[in-house]
């Protein structure tokens, strides 16, 4: 593992080891974006990606060891948890009507 | 020494979410799914958390993934809930030996029953199946 | 739970009063705390607050390990090639009374790893559980009981 990341010093190769996982990970859940088949299919697929670029983003901010992007991290957090909770009062609606 | 540990959290965490977004590609049925993902993503979110925290070592950066790991601990479960019923009311039927929620709920108003089906006032029928 | 937060209060005060807001002086002063509402919760009348946090303590110290043994089961489950879990939506009557109960043994429920909450009846008598092994129901409900919902009433009582 090299010394720097994008001309940045690298604490851990570990942390790094952890970003690369997390990045992996999108890939099946897209799939099951793609493939559906049904709307909450979706949405926990989407919801479970939101939470990765969470993790992505925590992890960077512990290699670049900058608070702010952790902050940013628990911004998109708040926000993912917000759009679940409007599909899902959307889906139920969408049955009573 | 410390480092060390830390990173072999963030790793865990990392391998637990990775195991569920496999999870949520093979499982055969949308609660399965849910399950898959909600849980096991829970657990790795935390563990970066922490990891995160410790790596950084300020006092507001523990305050930051304390506060993190309660938010998650709590919205967790809100969104799984909700998601659940959501989808159970859209008329997704689970694959399981046996489902003792089939026909409890009213159709149309979605009262919930205990052990048969709610008398409700005559609205209309329709919506869920 | 009066008695908690009056704990948590006084071991932030303590760490104004040290001047010195770090980790080591919060557990210290939640300490000092403990002792000062143990020796005064006789004056509003109960006596109970040292067996609860106590019981409150064991409750999460088995909450955690519980999570991290059936996350693994479930991990081992998705990993492997054959699936294993036989799913099973349980009607599960509750114990719990309270609103505070019931969201609270709800919330444990989802947290726990192969257990998915459905819904409340309307009468708040029964809970429906999404339950990812039950091959055998009765041990199943028994589980629920004996593991989760009693160790959490007891707390909470």
């Amino acid at each position: 593992m090299s010394e720097r990341l994008v001309g940045l010093p690298v604490s851990s190769p570990l942390l790094v080891l952890a970003m690369v996982l997390l990045a992996l990970a999108l890939l099946p859940a897209t799939v099951r974006v793609i493939r559906g088949p049904t709307v909450p299919d979706r949405v926990i697929a989407l919801d479970l990606m939101a939470s990765l670029v969470v993790g992505l983003l925590l992890l960077l901010g512990a290699v670049l060891r900058s608070l702010a992007i952790v902050d940013i991290a628990l911004v998109l957090a708040l926000i993912a948890f917000l759009s679940t909770v409007a599909f899902a009062s959307l889906v139920e609606r969408r049955t009573r009507e | 020494m410390k480092e060390t540990l830390t990173g072999l959290v963030a790793v865990a965490g990392a391998a637990f979410m990775l195991i569920a977004s496999v999870g949520i590609l093979r499982m055969p049925d949308f609660y399965l799914r849910m399950q898959a993902a909600a849980k096991a993503g829970t657990l790795g979110i935390l563990c970066i958390v922490v990891a995160t925290g410790a790596t950084l070592g300020s006092l507001s950066a523990l305050l930051h993934a304390f506060l993190a790991s309660l938010f998650f601990l709590l919205t967790t479960p809100i969104a799984a809930h909700l998601l659940g019923r959501a989808a159970y009311l859209s008329g997704i039927r689970p694959r399981v030996l046996e489902d003792e929620l089939a026909g409890r709920y009213h159709p149309a108003t979605h009262a919930l029953g205990s052990d048969r089906a709610p008398d409700a006032p005559e609205t209309r029928s329709a919506g869920a199946s | 739970m009066y008695a908690f937060f009056l704990n948590v209060l006084l071991a932030l005060i303590w760490t104004l009063a040290v001047g010195r807001f770090t980790f080591h002086q919060l557990v210290l002063g939640f300490l000092l705390g403990f002792v000062v509402v143990t020796i005064l919760e006789p004056l509003w009348g109960t006596n109970v607050y040292r067996r609860r946090l106590w019981r409150g303590l064991a409750f999460v110290a088995f909450f955690a390990w519980e999570i991290l043994l059936s996350s693994l089961r479930i991990a081992y489950d998705v990993v492997t090639p054959r699936l294993r879990a036989q799913p099973r939506i349980v009607a599960y009557p509750l114990r719990a009374r309270t609103d505070t109960e019931i969201t609270l043994f709800a919330n444990v429920l989802a947290l726990t790893p192969g257990t998915l909450p459905l819904d409340v009846s309307t009468d708040r008598r029964v809970l429906y559980v999404h339950v990812m092994y039950a091959q055998d129901k009765e041990a199943v409900l028994q589980e629920l009981e004996r593991s989760l919902e009693r160790r959490l009433l007891e707390v909470l009582r």
